[in-house]
């Protein structure tokens, strides 16, 4: 296994690699030039070029030792990411600020979701063809089809501003579970459609299974066999959808966090896009791929953990 | 034997009823003392509460370049002159000045005594030995803005207008680090004869500085401060104002408190003839501040603010567009529903335009002034007003607002508005110059959202019933300002907000000198246009200025650069607990002269 891990760690360096390169190609090339934004109004070509300066634009692209894009992986390898030019603050700051309301946010909100709808798919899955199951799928594939924005709106005013069971925004007195319990309870409930679904889909699997007639043959009873048999065989996927979940925790829910006034890394990241703030966009996209990457090698170890089947070469 | 039908529907009954257990019980822990508090110790307190739109980008006067982040900064920071928080038209008064200035009669040379005995909020950075102000903080801040290696947003203010201070900047650039930068070294132009006197020498006349010097980029900030805090000075604003600094939770709010040590000053006790009957007069003489703290939350979408501000968490709103209908009548009063929480309406002029921009180097458009009128005649500017602002605006034919004093009533005679036959006209006319067809035009427009498509959707369909083909072309902010630096859009929507009462704020966007990069996006050239600029934008305020002004107004509208659609009016609420709220175009910080009824928002929603 630890031949097959560092294997896997050395096929990282060039997913990273690919990475940064597309970012910078994105950035840089494409993405056209800031300095007038940083210079203000009426700036002259002098004051463009202090900043270009400033912010090393000036030097070529590729080809040197001083090359933007070697001190673009420079500072990725070394997580020193500069300063953000809108407010010249260092973005790793900003990155460890958002983290903790991110966070505070998105775990609460997964780990609701997870076992709620985990919990869902295997009483649909076990009642499959009842009413149960149909009314399930029904509020599944309505609840899907809603856009995320509907479900804010709603438990907005509705959940808030209407019957006061929340706080309708972040207020300074308001303690993190009071003005975190609205999003996440949104979350949740925004994600369970498609999460129902999906597990129902891989209980189903498991539930036309040999070893379950089996085990209702052999007596054991509805709970044991769920609990015991066909949720331990349906972890498989189940893994695979939780574990690359995980680095998207980090990165925040966009639109929650704007709704709501929770100060994390979706709103500095919806934040740097509306402003071009590439230096931001550029360091998360980079965190992103390597907490990407490493929960990918996480999965297959898991893998290896629940199914004895599994064996990592 | 059990049917096995039964026995699942059974268990299906059982597992209905177990998650709706759950869900429940999981719902009234995660809600159980989760909802809206009560808030009375909050109510109770002296304090006002604003929502700021956009996140606040840093507290450094020297570069701000953002009202959102001004709005903050006029809180902790004084300038020289600040505008009359009652009077109309917009009147400058001193502030950190004694009085206004001595001008010599060849306006070149500016004196301006410093109120003596004023000191900056005690501060880390200041040891302990407090900071009185003198006027060698103004020349430092001045210079500071000078210094390339600072890169101020706002070296625009003093761009070739001070003696000496362009060769500092020329100097700044060839020093190596910020640190080298000398600020030791003289400026001919910024000069202190005595601790409390400031002499500013201009290069050519420049009236409008009166108006900079209320402009909070020029506020002096301390060398202290700056040495101190180095790049983190955007963290630690330290000024004179009423306020200090006291939280700042970035992303989330900020809240200010009462500076204990500030100044005596005092509640104005003049204003308009209205001020006394709206009650705008009852503080007078009384010592600002008259709130105790701000707390600024950042709430950046319609609808949460609009919730907040309906639950009485903040003082006043504007109203979203797709609450405008909740909030005002098919008159334009407030509906019943906003009277019955005693919340107030207050509609103000905004020194705004907004247009269609040509760009007159386009090879079409620049050289077709048929063309430019057909466009001109074949927008609907009414339906525009009423379609996308809830007519929160005023029909423009000029681009001079009503609000400014050399506004042109009899401007609608020049320009003509909407008129589709004389645009058809125009069109046959507009054809002949070209020598046949026209090619299709392209309107940029700055947003991709649904009201921005819908805007361009109107525009097309405006264009389109006068014969003429155009697409849209709808781009992101940054990209937009790309293209008009670049002078790569040919027809674009766009405005401009004064940032002083003085119509020259508006005539430097069709001076050709201003061409793009800079403000004239147009790239307008007239030489006509450039002789009146130049003359009167260097001439004090006087009836002949105000003739050359509307002089200058006439000739762009004749060659029309672009469609002036709007000027803008604001609509703003605010509950019956706060007082003074007289919107003000220019100042900033205006939360000084409020006062809340503590007892009446306790009383509110009760």
């Amino acid at each position: 296994m630890t031949a097959y891990i560092i294997r896997r760690l050395l096929y990282t360096i060039p997913v990273v690699f690919g990475v940064l390169l597309t970012t910078f190609l994105l950035f840089n090339i494409v993405g056209g030039d800031v300095t007038d934004r940083i210079a203000g109004r009426a700036a002259s070509a002098e004051t463009r070029a202090e900043i270009r300066a400033e912010y090393g634009w000036d030097k070529p692209l590729f080809f040197s030792w001083d090359s933007q894009f070697i001190r673009h992986m420079t500072n990725a390898a070394t997580f020193r990411f500069g300063r953000s030019w809108i407010d010249r603050e260092p973005i790793i700051d900003k990155i460890r600020r958002g983290a903790g309301p991110s966070l505070m946010l998105t775990v609460p909100m997964f780990v609701g979701t997870l076992a709620i709808s985990v919990s869902l798919a295997l009483a649909v899955a076990f009642l499959r063809g009842t009413w149960f199951d149909k009314i399930a799928v029904v509020v599944c594939v309505a609840g899907m089809s809603l856009p995320f924005l509907s479900f804010i709106l709603f438990g907005q005013y509705f959940l808030a501003y209407k019957w006061g069971l929340f706080p309708v925004y972040f207020w300074p007195d308001l303690s993190p579970p009071q003005y975190l319990a609205l999003p996440v309870l949104i979350g949740i409930a925004a994600g369970l459609g498609s999460n129902v679904r999906f597990y129902r889909t891989v209980m189903l699997d498991e539930m036309d299974a040999d070893y379950v007639r089996t085990a209702f043959a052999k007596g054991l009873g509805p709970a044991g066999v769920l609990f015991k048999h066909v949720l331990k065989n349906g972890m498989i996927p189940i893994l695979t959808r939780v574990v690359l979940a995980v680095p998207f925790l980090f990165l925040g829910a966009l639109l929650l966090e704007r709704f709501f006034g929770i100060p994390g890394l979706g709103y500095l990241m919806i934040e740097a896009i509306g402003a071009r703030d590439f230096q931001v966009i550029n360091a998360m996209t980079y965190i992103g791929a390597v907490l990407f990457v490493g929960f990918n090698l996480l999965t297959d170890i898991c893998y290896c953990l629940v199914d004895p089947r599994v064996s990592l070469e | 034997m059990i049917d096995a039908r039964s026995w699942k529907k059974k268990r299906a009954a059982r597992f209905g009823l177990w998650f709706l257990y759950v869900f429940t019980a999981g719902g009234v822990f995660i809600t159980g003392g989760c909802g809206a508090s009560d808030g009375d110790a909050e109510k109770t307190a002296n304090v006002t509460y604003i929502a700021l739109a956009a996140k606040v980008r840093g507290l450094d006067p020297g570069d701000i370049g953002d009202t959102t982040s001004s709005a903050v900064a006029a809180q902790v920071f004084e300038c020289l002159y600040e505008y009359h928080y009652l009077k109309r038209p917009y009147e400058l008064v001193p502030r950190l000045a004694a009085d206004m200035p001595s001008v010599s009669d060849n306006g070149l040379v500016y004196t301006i005594k410093i109120k003596s005995g004023i000191y900056f909020t005690p501060d880390a950075c200041f040891g302990k030995k407090p900071h009185k102000l003198t006027a060698a903080d103004f020349v430092f801040a001045w210079k500071r803005i000078a210094d390339i290696k600072y890169l101020s947003k706002n070296w625009w203010i003093f761009d070739e207008r001070i003696v000496g201070l362009d060769e500092f900047r020329e100097y700044t650039k060839n020093c190596k680090t910020a640190a080298d930068v000398d600020y030791s070294r003289p400026v001919e132009g910024l000069q202190t004869p005595d601790k409390n006197t400031l002499v500013i020498k201009l290069k050519r006349p420049w009236p409008q500085i009166t108006y900079m010097l209320a402009h909070l980029p020029t506020a002096p900030v301390p060398v202290e401060a700056v040495r101190y805090y180095g790049k983190d000075i955007v963290n630690h604003p330290v000024g004179t104002g009423p306020f200090r600094l006291a939280k700042w939770h970035k992303g989330s709010y900020i809240e200010l408190v009462r500076n204990e040590l500030y100044r005596e000053r005092f509640y104005p006790s003049e204003g308009e003839e209205s001020d006394r009957q709206a009650g705008f007069l009852s503080d007078a003489g009384k010592p600002l501040p008259l709130v105790d703290s701000i707390v600024m939350v950042i709430v950046q979408e319609d609808p949460p603010r609009w919730f907040l501000f309906l639950n009485g968490k903040i003082d006043a709103s504007g109203i979203p567009k797709d609450n405008f209908g909740e909030a005002i009548d098919r008159r334009g009063g407030l509906t019943d529903q906003m009277k019955h929480r005693n919340i107030h309406l207050e509609v103000f002029r905004e020194p705004s335009t907004y247009w269609l921009g040509f760009n007159m180097e386009d090879e079409v458009i620049g050289s077709n002034r048929p063309l430019r009128l057909a466009i001109s005649h074949a927008v609907d500017r009414q339906k525009y007003i009423e379609l996308f602002t809830n007519n929160r605006g005023e029909t423009a034919l000029g681009f001079i607002p009503p609000l400014m004093k050399s506004y042109d009533p009899e401007i609608r005679q020049t320009a003509g508005g909407y008129d589709p036959a004389r645009a058809r006209e125009f069109v046959k006319m507009a054809r002949a110059a070209a020598g046949g067809e026209l090619p299709r035009l392209t309107l940029s427009i700055p947003g991709t959202d649904a009201v921005s498509r819908q805007q361009g959707q109107f525009f097309q369909h405006c264009f389109e019933q006068v014969g003429l083909d155009i697409t849209t072309d709808y781009m992101d902010w940054p990209t937009f300002q790309n293209k008009i630096k670049t002078k790569s859009a040919q027809i674009f929507m766009l405005g401009w907000i004064a940032d002083y009462p003085d119509a020259e704020n508006f005539l430097q966007l069709f001076y050709s000198a201003n061409e793009s990069p800079g403000p004239n996006n147009f790239n307008y050239s007239n030489a006509e246009f450039d002789r009146i600029y130049e003359l009167a934008s260097a001439m004090p305020e006087c009836p002949e200025r105000t003739a050359m002004y509307r002089q200058a107004e006439r000739i762009v509208v004749e060659d029309r650069p672009a469609v002036f659609l709007m000027h803008g009016v604001a609509y703003l609420l605010h509950h019956d607990w706060v007082h003074n709220y007289k919107p003000h175009a220019f100042g900033y910080g205006t939360a000084q002269y409020r006062r809340i009824d503590v007892e009446q928002r306790l009383r509110y929603g009760r």
